[in-house]
């Protein structure tokens, strides 16, 4: 009974632990905790058919876990990286070398070879 | 993790040399995926690049190397990264006489520079730093250094021109690098020649391992580890990190521009 309970609850929350993590940019970590949903599930599946007690949770936990695994497939296949918005690091960088050429016009630069 | 992030691939990286520069081009452009291990899975966090580009001055041409880091979009509402290290230095010898720092880490600000007057071996340093109250408050101050002291960018570049051809396995390079008004000593140890794969092809690579003497920057002794391409270019193909916060890889994804 009480190990029952246990893995149902196990599995919820596996469940939608991994559902947030799916829809965050860690969505790559959603495979641990849905893995884990499925074997808890499974086992909490088990424990119910041999008491004859009610499924419904344990099948949320199912749909919950197939959602976060559906998200996190499309999102690592489809999802390409790209570098964010850049336009103030592109100004702050001509800004920088204008600024450079300045302070290098009036560095003694003769104390080395220059070519 | 945070703060320092490409400080922390820069002393992957670093080395220290004195040899003539044959192996970077004047318009070199390289391209690498830092990734960093999140229980366990490696993931995709930043673009870095790694530029040359020549900048006249009224007395002479320098050779600008820029290096960048950008979180992936992604990322950017969580922890965004906006770094940009500049260094302008001789054309052949590398020698270094301006280095800027302009970090910005997850809201975390920060202005270096470094003026370096080689004859007199002083750094005239500027330090800018959001206040806690106000706007922003700048520090100035004269560093003594040494005669082979360079900054953090330079030294990327100088590994590049070493001869790793003729070195012995577990051969040690020390070097002096300023950084954050202090000069680390970096210890830089040849391990021999690996084959590995990347995404410019398989490359044969001179493998270095690094480590920071008088800094926790880097954790570990031969958990830093750099692997070179065994030809003319040298070019920084692959990288590993650990960091006391966890650790990370440097993927090359592109190189345009290479001098050979």
């Amino acid at each position: 009974m009480i190990m029952r309970t246990l893995f149902v609850v196990l599995a919820l929350i596996s469940a939608i632990l991994s559902v947030v993590l799916s829809i965050l940019p860690v969505s790559n970590l959603a495979f641990l905790p849905a893995i884990g949903a499925l074997i808890f599930g499974l086992i909490a599946f088990y424990l119910s058919n041999k008491q004859q007690k009610p499924k419904h949770i344990i099948n949320l936990a199912f749909l919950l876990t197939i959602l976060a695994l559906g998200l996190t497939i499309y999102k690592s296949v489809f999802n390409t990286v790209e570098v964010g918005n850049i336009d103030e690091l592109e100004k702050k960088e001509i800004q920088s070398e204008e600024e450079a050429i300045e302070e290098l016009n009036d560095l003694d630069l003769d104390d080395v070879d220059l070519q | 993790m945070a703060r320092h992030f490409l400080l922390t691939i820069f002393f992957v990286f670093t080395i220290h040399g004195f040899s003539q520069n044959t192996a970077i081009s004047s318009n070199e452009k390289l391209t690498f995926t830092a990734a960093y291990n999140m229980s366990g899975l490696m993931t995709d966090l930043a673009e870095v690049t790694m530029e040359t580009s020549p900048v006249k001055t009224s007395k002479t041409t320098l050779l600008k190397l820029k290096c960048k880091a950008t979180t992936y979009s992604k990322w950017d509402s969580f922890f965004k990264i906006r770094d940009l290290y500049e260094s302008y230095v001789n054309m052949n010898s590398l020698t270094p006489y301006l280095h800027k720092r302009d970090i910005n880490e997850g809201g975390y600000y920060k202005f270096m520079q470094y003026k370096f007057k080689h004859k007199s071996n002083i750094a005239e340093s500027t330090k800018r730093k959001k206040a806690k109250v106000g706007d922003f408050y700048e520090e100035n101050k004269n560093i003594n250094i040494g005669s082979n002291t360079i900054d953090i960018v330079t030294t990327i570049y100088k590994i590049r021109n070493l001869d790793f051809s003729q070195a012995a396995p577990n051969k040690v390079y020390n070097f002096n690098v300023l950084f954050d008004n202090k000069e680390f000593k970096i210890s830089v140890v040849y391990k021999g020649q690996e084959t590995i794969k990347t995404l410019i092809g398989s490359k044969a690579c001179y493998k270095l391992a690094i480590s920071v003497n008088n800094s926790s920057v880097l954790a570990g002794k031969n958990d830093n580890l750099l692997w070179l391409t065994a030809d003319a270019n040298k070019i920084p193909v692959f990288a590993k990190f650990k960091i006391p916060v966890g650790n990370g890889e440097l993927k090359i994804k592109s190189a345009t521009g290479l001098k050979n």
